[in-house]
């Protein structure tokens, strides 16, 4: 396996529920050991992408390539691939033991074999200590390594992971997240993971692909999604953001002229320009806005007046009002102390044209 | 608001009353007629003077009482077994998938518990007939197989329809074909249901009268006996006989419920 | 891709020569079971009509098959059919039961005596299912109600039986009441309607209560305490909150006693008398004697069923009406 070929091929994917589609023409290639997040709110499409990779349903048009074969048709007991539930489906009257072995049963493996790759993965997970009990006498947190274990036991070309975080509590989460990370590092394993929590998203993957109504929205790292979204919809969906609707001006070199609220704002150029005078978004981070007390020398400034603040503890988040009429708010974060000193004169916003993400809708 | 437990005070005694008077109703008969049991008199009906075990010991001195109740035994197994085989298949495929035809199979499916007694006899008695099966152990087996497995489809989808999706589909996932996966995964969960379902059907074809009646050959099934004797007049014996009868069904029964508790809160 | 297949190229434990397997990696290992299940489960289709065939063969062949067949053989003239005879359709065996009153005297009483039973056993166990359901706490639900279930898993001739010793001319009743010197002969309870009421009553008040109950149970208790803090007394909090509440459990529960009632044949023949014989009685007639009488019975029991299904369903319309008419 070299890296131009990739481990698992998606090609033109649809899937039909009768009338509904929840899947609409999905290309896509993974590499071997990408962790590849499907983020999206839910009908999106992403866990119907999962079902089909896994085997539990059939697509109504397109393909699946895995490791150069096509296992469109396949059932999943025939498929290199395995999968972390929702709900961890552990088996209730097996012992985590059990549990982890039955994958390596089927594949025909030797007794010896299977113990030792048990205590293998198990020691891998530290879960040895568990090994003669039932999932009902366990944790979440270990319910989840167990599933995990079990689903990697008989070591699988791809995880897929279907929102395996999504039981455990707020504090776990955080931490499990950190772990799973470090997991797919040392396996050099190609996980798929399926989440709505833009977040959990962020935090563990090396490339996201957010979807919405059965299609891609954008295919892109972390930090690609996060600070130049490719549509209005990743922006709003992935962090906090400032959407400015106005209209196109013109374009300069790779940027966009726009009028927004009587001010002239430069951005980033989407893939397609609208032409001139047609309605525009843009975005920008809250984190992106800067105080100045008089007018500053980045590409786009306006002025305006704090109407409210919000204490954050490190920082203050901000509302400020501007335009012509004062009606259009702006949303920023400023440092603690920054954001004391600010009253109730008029401040200046200033950002640069980097900072700012022209959108297609 | 803190008498509203004495607004319904009164209604609370006068249904607790008729609770306990509709106890005394299925009991009492009951009861009586274990006592007749004892009675040292050929004569039926109170008051009982003097007692004796003779009915008890006669009972288990008669060869015929014996093997009829081997028979009737002989006749609830077996027919339970084919019932829960064929119940279970069937709760399986209507508890899948959504398919056409879905509503109209569940409705064949409990046909047979819904036809009243007589004209489901009347019915197996005509169809044995046109199928060659004489009457006799086989043709009853046949019957009260057919007959219960409404009730397994029952109960065993009622806790089919509790086992998560994905714990099948993980086995899939796993390496297990659809076979295997029912082996391993579903049958396991089924135990409790599948026990229950057993000993409701050995008491239903242990107790049957109207199939066995009219499709039994020579030899008697218990019921069909105990009402063979009560047409040529009552006799402690027969009190005798049904009194080990009751026995036997209760404990079963006793023993069932005790049992699938005691399953029902390991899970 | 087999598993085999892939482990094989990298080395993973799967591909070394398994030296002992579990029983279900033999099992799915083996050859022929291998071939089969490939075949079985090649597509989504062919796997469920390989789960669907049995199934629907047993119930059409064993459930439908039956009553298909009793249906036809009440459209000839002979059955069985004697070698060299001719047999043909007819419609003479349904004629019949119209021509005599020995015949559908049985079947209308029949009819009303299960009716009237039914209604005999939902008065009695619906307060018994009442107070189970909301005066008794959720602890000791289960120990109330098993010891109701306890007698109904003794059969139908011995209950039967133990109804005879009660009701006897010198039964329990008789011998109670003549104690307290309320009479100086015996009642003749047996042989009657009555005594045979108290005995179906007995046996088919489960099939009532249990549906009751589970309606009951499921109405929350919160809906009568509302109903009484707005003024209403026991006797309107019942025939406006529950009795309404409760029509699905009173209409299963009757569709299933009444059917039953219908359908016994010893009980009436140990407890009833010569004016009381029903019309199972009356089928079973055909089939006792020479076997040329069972298109008759067979014509009989198809009437007796036909009957039965209308009365229920028109019921069962009927309840669905209240229900909804209740609602709106």
């Amino acid at each position: 396996m070299t890296d131009q070929t990739p481990l698992v091929r998606i090609e033109g994917l649809s899937k039909h529920f009768g009338e509904t589609v929840a899947l609409q023409d999905l290309t896509l290639d993974i590499a071997q050991g990408e962790f590849v997040t499907f983020l999206g709110p839910s009908g999106c499409g992403k866990s119907t992408t999962l079902r089909i990779l896994g085997g539990f349903e059939r697509p109504t048009k397109g393909r699946v390539i895995l490791d150069g074969e096509d296992v469109t048709g396949q059932p999943p007991e025939r498929r290199n691939v395995n999968m972390v539930f929702q709900d961890y489906a552990l088996f209730p009257h097996m012992t985590v033991a059990q549990n982890i072995a039955f994958g390596l049963e089927l594949k025909g493996m030797g007794k010896a074999d299977i113990k030792r790759r048990s205590d293998e993965i198990m020691s891998f997970l530290e879960l040895d200590a568990f090994g003669s009990r039932y999932p009902l006498q366990l944790s979440g947190g270990q319910r989840q390594r167990v599933a995990l274990a079990r689903a990697l036991a008989p070591d699988p070309a791809l995880l897929l992971l279907d929102e395996p975080l999504g039981a455990l509590d707020a504090k776990l989460r955080g931490q499990v997240q950190q772990e799973l990370k470090s997991i797919q590092r040392r396996t050099h394993k190609t996980f798929f993971f399926v989440t709505h929590d833009q977040e959990e998203a962020l935090t563990m993957s090396d490339r996201i692909v957010v979807m919405n109504k059965g299609r891609v929205e954008q295919d892109g790292t972390p930090e690609e999604l996060y600070f130049r979204p490719a549509s209005r919809f990743v922006a709003e969906f992935i962090g906090e953001t400032n959407l400015l609707s106005g209209h196109v001006r013109g374009t300069e070199g790779d940027k966009v002229v726009m009028d927004w609220e009587g001010t002239t704002l430069k951005g980033k150029a989407p893939a397609r320009v609208p032409g001139e005078g047609q309605p525009i978004t843009a975005s920008v981070r809250l984190e992106k806005l800067g105080f100045h007390a008089e007018r500053p020398q980045t590409a786009n400034a306006v002025q305006g007046r704090v109407v409210s603040k919000t204490f954050l503890g490190s920082r203050m988040s901000m509302q400020i009002a501007v335009g012509d009429k004062g009606d259009a708010l702006l949303k920023a974060y400023v440092d603690a102390e920054t954001g004391q000193s600010v009253g109730n004169d008029p401040v200046w916003i200033g950002w640069e044209a980097d900072n700012m993400a022209v959108l297609n809708d | 608001m803190n008498n509203r437990p004495e607004l319904f005070r009164g209604n609370r005694i006068f249904l607790a009353c008729i609770y306990w008077a509709f106890v005394l109703y299925v009991f009492v008969p009951l009861i009586l007629m274990v006592l007749m049991g004892f009675k040292d008199s050929k004569f039926i009906g109170f008051p009982i003077r003097s007692w004796t075990l003779d009915w008890y010991t006669g009972v288990f001195a008669d060869a015929e009482v014996i093997s009829t109740f081997g028979y009737s035994v002989a006749i609830a197994v077996l027919s339970t077994l084919i019932s829960i085989f064929v119940g279970t298949w069937i709760a399986v495929l209507l508890e899948g998938r959504k398919f056409t035809g879905r509503g109209v199979t569940f409705g064949l499916t409990v046909l047979p518990a819904l036809v009243p007694g007589i004209i489901s006899a009347i019915a197996f008695r005509i169809y044995a007939r046109y199928l060659g099966i004489e009457p006799g152990m086989g043709a009853i087996i046949w019957a009260h197989a057919v007959h219960n497995v409404p009730f397994v489809v029952l109960v065993v989808m009622a806790r089919l329809s509790t086992l998560p999706k994905s714990q099948i589909e993980a086995a899939r996932d796993l390496g297990a074909d659809p076979l295997v996966a029912f082996m391993r995964i579903t049958l396991p969960y089924l135990v409790p249901a599948i026990l229950g379902a057993s000993i409701f059907c050995l008491l239903l074809s242990f107790d049957d009268f109207v199939r066995s009646f009219f499709l039994g050959g020579y030899d008697p099934t218990l019921p069909v006996l105990i009402f063979a004797k009560l047409r040529s007049g009552m006799s402690p014996e027969i009190n005798a006989i049904a009194t080990v009868a009751l026995v036997l069904t209760a404990a079963i029964g006793i023993w069932a419920e005790r049992f699938t508790r005691r399953m029902n809160k390991e899970n | 891709m087999t598993y085999d297949a892939s482990a094989e190229r990298e080395g993973r434990p799967g591909a070394r020569p398994a030296a002992d397997p579990t029983f279900w990696g033999r099992l799915t290992g083996w050859g022929p079971y291998h071939v089969l299940m490939r075949i079985a489960t090649a597509s989504p289709r062919r796997q469920f009509a390989i789960l669907a065939a049995f199934p629907i063969l047993w119930v059409l062949t064993q459930h439908l098959g039956p009553m298909l067949q009793m249906l036809r053989v009440s459209l000839t003239d002979a059955y069985p059919v004697a070698p060299g005879v001719e047999q043909s359709f007819t419609l003479e065996n349904y004629a019949r039961f119209f021509g005599d009153s020995i015949f559908w005297m049985p079947f209308f009483r029949t009819l009303t005596f299960a009716a009237v039973f039914t209604f005999c056993t939902l008065v009695i166990t619906y307060p018994v299912a009442y107070f189970l359901a909301r005066h008794v706490s959720r602890r000791n639900q289960m120990l109330f109600l098993l010891l109701l279930l306890i007698p109904f898993w003794v059969g139908e001739i011995v209950r039967t039986y133990a109804i005879m010793i009660l009701l006897g001319n010198t039964g329990a009743v008789n011998m109670v009441l003549r104690f307290f010197g309320l009479i100086d002969r015996p009642i003749p309870f047996m042989y009657t309607s009555f005594s045979m009421g108290v005995g179906i009553v007995y046996l088919t008040a489960l099939y009532m209560l249990l549906p009751l109950y589970s309606a009951l149970e499921k109405l929350p208790k919160s809906m009568n305490e509302a109903a009484a803090d707005l003024g209403a007394g026991a006797w309107t909090r019942f025939r406006r909150i529950s009795l309404p509440m409760t029509i699905e459990g009173i209409s299963s529960g009757c569709t299933l006693v009444f059917l039953i009632s219908t359908g016994f044949y010893a009980t009436p023949i140990l407890l009833g008398g010569p004016s009381t014989t029903v019309f199972a009685e009356t089928i079973a007639g055909f089939f006792h004697v020479a076997g040329d009488e069972w298109p008759t019975g067979a014509a009989f029991a198809t009437i007796m069923f036909a009957a039965a299904l209308v009365i229920t369903a028109a019921f069962q319309r009927l309840m669905n009406a209240l229900r909804k008419g209740d609602r709106t």
